[in-house]
């Protein structure tokens, strides 16, 4: 695709005059920068998310409230709202500070502008504010986490959905709901503000050439996940903002003892929330194109396909989010539709998983660590793409809604999914975006023990659903305890996998120490990146690569 | 609606469990199939949760449905695909690696495959959507199902039925109607056609007439409702047909959820409440602790029950997954929803909405009775609530006509 732009022009560019530590980190304006600090960011929260999930996982080791009790002084009831407080902080940690962070802040400002052949993004300033709010956000959280919220109990216990009436005054009085609806806030003004730069940036900024049709698959899952960010933010906001406004000024909006219904709430929350896992997810297509592509040494299959894929479900996403409601009481000739809608995202789903496939089909393929997590998460996001399936239809979901079926799901596409996404990218461009190279036995080694982790973890949890387990639970009945015990066993595993990954970042930094090449995956790699030195000069493209007839004639 | 082995309310008890040893010969049968549950009361638990990779065990019929729906439809389509998935990747692996394939081809288009691989997936889930839908309504739809009872006079061979059904609910296709004779020697299911005809499906009466008039002692005992739930015909073409309508409600248990835990009443019998609370270890065994209550709900085997939910605090979801029945209890709102027992015994339920600290900890608990064992039931609760007893289980029953003692004897 980078035609006419030799990489000596580009070393040539280098003569970097990067500002000072304080200037540099914390006044950026530099995508790649911002884009470090978003990662740093996400692995913070993801230690600290992945934490909450390995004790959510002791608790559920055996039946019996049992290990939390060391963090309550052995009172049981303090325990419970613990672990609800743990399972809510895990979800809105690992959803709004790891998995978005990531890929949006992440790998989205890292490499949509070197993508597109621009020099930055749109408005530099402002992605540096998006960052900070970020930070101000998690602070937020954190803090809402010691705040009272139930009675004598700190934090706020009751799941990330933060149904009313249990995160209001009934449930919850105490400031930590309080706190957490301004995290919230502040991460949607963030994420807005981060959209906006990015749809900005990728209709204005792409080099001389490039029209839409050209622009690589990643920058295109950008641009859909920004739009659904712009078009569903608000409605979360509004929703948490008037859940501010009954818990302290007086307002009814979801208090039915006022006039107002707490069904409503849940309405606008997965208006949002079903983009919101499209959202998630979305990047995580773009993610995999190209590192399926380059590992096949082929062009992605069906690019337009792809593309207008990623669009349809981006577009289908804002009309199915009454499948989260099923049991609330809808009418049932909405669940009929709702059923309907939902069920028809299966089909541009199924069109990416094939085309994937197709793109290796005839391939010259390696295996590198990125390479093995691509295929491990097409593999897993089948698997949690036809149990959404199951769950789609509402006549089985009355059966299956809020049992571990739907934890095995969305872990599925989430944790197997996009998690494998952000690992498959972390360690394709983990070269071009520090300059080192991490040892390839470790990454693998890596990819094989999360693999068998995770499925060891959220495999029996399918199990545990149909054996109509409910989610959200502190403890069981015995007869859920073998899958139960199976699950947490997995997360011991998962637990040396990550293990596996600290060390071999340790060894990437500080042992290893090789310096990455500009372009370490060969031929296959054709997007501008790897046109640029490992790691890229502090400004790239100071002259525009062009894809039009001019970069044609140059040849 | 080849066989007709449901219908009166004692018989449905014998449905599931003991329907394949002793057929469907005869309502006496059923009967004795009937009191040997009945007997059975008390051990006769439902599957609690045992450790196992399956669905729990359906206890209704339209739970069978579920089950039919998951284990025959979905399963396999899932399955297939993962597996599908699983072996084009191997098969990619192995055939396309650098070492086996060193050129790679430059292909990166063909309109056929994806053509099939977008309307494959298409016709997949028009195929589910055939079963996905039936079974939505189904469940979702309270049943309206009326019972006619017609004494037999030995001549008379034509009987005319209301159809005052709401609209949309009217009875218009021969199997809205199902039809069966009952006498001293049992009960004997008649075939559309074979033994009788319908006259003025549609209107605002319906006419059965029999081919063989039922005698002085027999009854002609005639239900007709949309409602037909438990596993048919595939298609209306393979496998046996255990449909049946499914009748009107005749019990409505109101359902409160609190923090933390279930107040059942009772509008039918004055509106009495009993309070479940999860029972204390020491009176449970291991396999039923935090799953049994210590005031269980009782209601009648085999009756269509409503079943209508609030809360008063926060919200809940009242669940049982023998019935695959989940419904939440909000706020300021009030849930409707239905299920029916055929078989007598105990069924657990938990709390499927986040509720707060004790989420895990507000177990439901109901137990399926013969009617008059409800009846004594209930009249302990309304005696503990300063309420006189209500009557005799048959005047409670359907409104139904002379006919009525012999159809419950014959049962």
């Amino acid at each position: 695709m980078a035609d006419g732009q030799p990489q000596a022009d580009m070393a040539a560019e280098a003569h970097d005059h990067a500002p000072s530590f304080f200037k540099r980190w914390f006044w950026s304006t530099n995508h790649k920068d911002i884009g470090t600090l978003y990662l740093l960011f996400a692995i913070a929260a993801g230690t600290v998310g992945g934490a909450m999930s390995g004790l959510i996982r002791w608790e559920l080791a055996e039946p019996g409230v049992t290990i939390l009790t060391m963090f309550s002084n052995g009172d049981p009831t303090a325990a419970a709202n613990f672990y609800n407080v743990l399972i809510t902080y895990h979800g809105l940690i690992m959803i709004f500070f790891m998995v978005m962070p990531a890929m949006i802040g992440g790998f989205g400002n890292w490499f949509v502008p070197i993508m597109i052949g621009a020099p930055d993004m749109a408005f530099p300033r402002l992605n540096n504010i998006s960052f900070w709010l970020y930070v101000a956000s998690g602070f937020l959280i954190m803090l809402s986490l010691f705040a009272p919220g139930y009675g004598s109990q700190i934090g706020f216990g009751g799941g990330w959905v933060l149904y009313p009436p249990l995160s209001s005054t009934t449930g919850s009085p105490g400031p930590a709901m309080d706190l957490l609806i301004l995290s919230l806030h502040l991460a949607g003004a963030s994420s807005i503000l981060g959209a906006i730069n990015f749809i900005t940036t990728i209709f204005n900024m792409r080099a001389p050439g490039m029209t839409l049709h050209k622009m690589p698959l990643f920058a295109w899952s950008v641009l859909v996940t920004a739009f659904l960010l712009v078009l569903s933010l608000p409605v979360l906001a509004a929703a948490i903002t008037m859940l501010l406004t009954d818990r302290n000024f007086g307002t009814a909006f979801f208090d039915s003892a006022g006039g107002g219904d707490p069904i409503l709430y849940q309405h606008l929350f997965w208006f949002f929330g079903h983009p919101e896992v499209y959202i998630l997810i979305l990047p995580g297509f773009g993610i995999i194109s190209h590192i399926i592509s380059t590992f096949s040494k082929k062009p992605i299959f069906g690019y337009l396909g792809m593309a207008y894929a990623m669009v349809a479900i981006g577009f289908v996403g804002f009309i199915v989010w009454a499948h989260h409601m099923y049991t609330v009481g809808l009418s049932v000739n909405m669940k009929a539709y709702f059923v309907a809608a939902t069920m028809v995202i299966a089909v541009p789903t199924g069109i990416k998983v094939f085309s994937w496939i197709a793109t290796m089909w005839g391939g010259s393929l390696t295996f590198p660590t990125p390479m093995l997590f691509a295929i491990g998460f097409i593999f897993l996001f089948t698997v949690g793409g036809v149990t959404g399936v199951l769950l789609a239809n509402a006549g089985i979901d009355h059966y299956m809604h809020d049992t571990y079926y739907v934890v095995a799901h969305f872990h599925y596409v989430l944790s197997l999914g996009a998690v494998f996404a952000i690992f498959a990218a972390w360690y394709y461009w983990f070269g071009k975006m520090f300059g080192r190279e991490y040892r390839e036995i470790l990454g693998k080694l890596h990819f094989w023990m999360m693999f068998i982790g995770v499925n060891l973890v959220f495999f029996p949890q399918h199990f545990l659903g149909l054996q109509g387990m409910p989610r959200r639970y502190v403890d069981y009945n015995v007869g859920h305890a073998l899958w139960n015990s199976v699950s947490s066993w997995g997360y011991v595993v998962t637990l040396v996998a990550m293990g596996v990954f600290a060390w071999t970042m340790i060894d990437a930094f500080f042992i290893h120490r090789k310096k990455a090449a500009a372009n370490p995956w060969g031929e296959g790699a054709t997007t501008l990146e790897w046109t640029l030195p490992s790691p890229p000069p502090f400004h790239q493209f100071n002259e525009l690569p062009r894809f039009d007839e001019k970069a044609q004639s140059a040849h | 609606m080849s066989r007709r082995f449901g219908g009166s309310q004692t018989i449905k008890t014998g449905f599931m469990g003991f329907r394949d040893e002793f057929g469907r010969k005869s309502a006496a049968v059923a009967a004795g199939a009937a009191a040997l549950a009945g007997a059975m009361i008390g051990t006769a638990v439902a599957q609690t949760p045992d450790n196992g990779i399956s669905l729990l065990e359906a206890k209704s019929p339209l739970a069978e449905e579920v089950h039919f729906f998951h284990n025959w439809v979905l399963m396999p389509v899932m399955v297939g695909i993962s597996l599908l998935v699983l072996a084009l990747l191997i098969w990619v692996v192995i055939r396309y690696n650098a070492k086996a394939n060193p050129t790679a081809k430059t292909f990166s288009h063909n309109t056929t495959v994806e053509i099939v691989w977008t309307g494959g997936p298409i016709l997949i889930l028009l195929f589910i959507a055939l079963f996905s839908f039936d079974l939505l309504y189904k469940e979702d739809v309270v049943p309206d199902g009326k019972r006619f009872v017609f004494e037999g006079d030995g001549a008379q061979a034509a009987f005319v039925m209301a159809n005052d059904f709401a609209p949309r609910r009217r009875l218009v296709r021969r199997d809205h109607i199902e039809a069966r004779v009952v006498g001293r020697e049992g009960a004997r299911d008649l075939a559309y056609g074979e033994d009788y005809t319908l006259a003025g499906l549609g209107d605002d009466a319906v006419t059965i007439e029999l081919k063989a008039p039922p005698a002085i002692d027999e009854a002609l005992v005639v239900t007709g409702g949309r409602s037909r739930v438990g596993p048919g015909k595939v298609f209306g073409l393979f496998g046996e047909d255990r449909s049946e309508i499914a009748l009107a409600p005749t019990v409505t248990v109101k359902v409160l959820g609190f923090q933390w835990g279930w107040t059942y009443s009772y509008p039918d019998y004055g509106d009495f409440e009993v309070t479940s609370l999860m029972a204390d270890e020491d009176k449970t065994s291991p396999e039923t602790y935090k799953l049994a209550v210590d005031n269980p709900i009782y209601i009648p085997a085999g009756e269509t029950i409503r079943v209508v939910t609030s809360a008063s605090d926060v919200i809940h979801s009242w669940a049982l997954p023998n019935f695959a029945l989940k419904i939440d209890a909000v706020p300021g709102r009030l849930n409707e929803a239905w299920f029916s027992a055929p078989e007598e015994g105990v069924y657990y339920g938990q709390c499927s909405e986040i509720c707060g600290v004790k989420h895990a900890f507000m177990p439901i608990e109901i137990r399926a009775v013969n009617r008059q064992d409800f009846i004594k039931w209930v009249n302990e609760q309304r005696e503990a609530n300063g309420m006189e007893p209500v009557p005799a289980p048959q005047a409670t029953a359907q409104a139904l006509p002379t006919g009525a003692a012999r159809v419950a004897a014959a049962d």
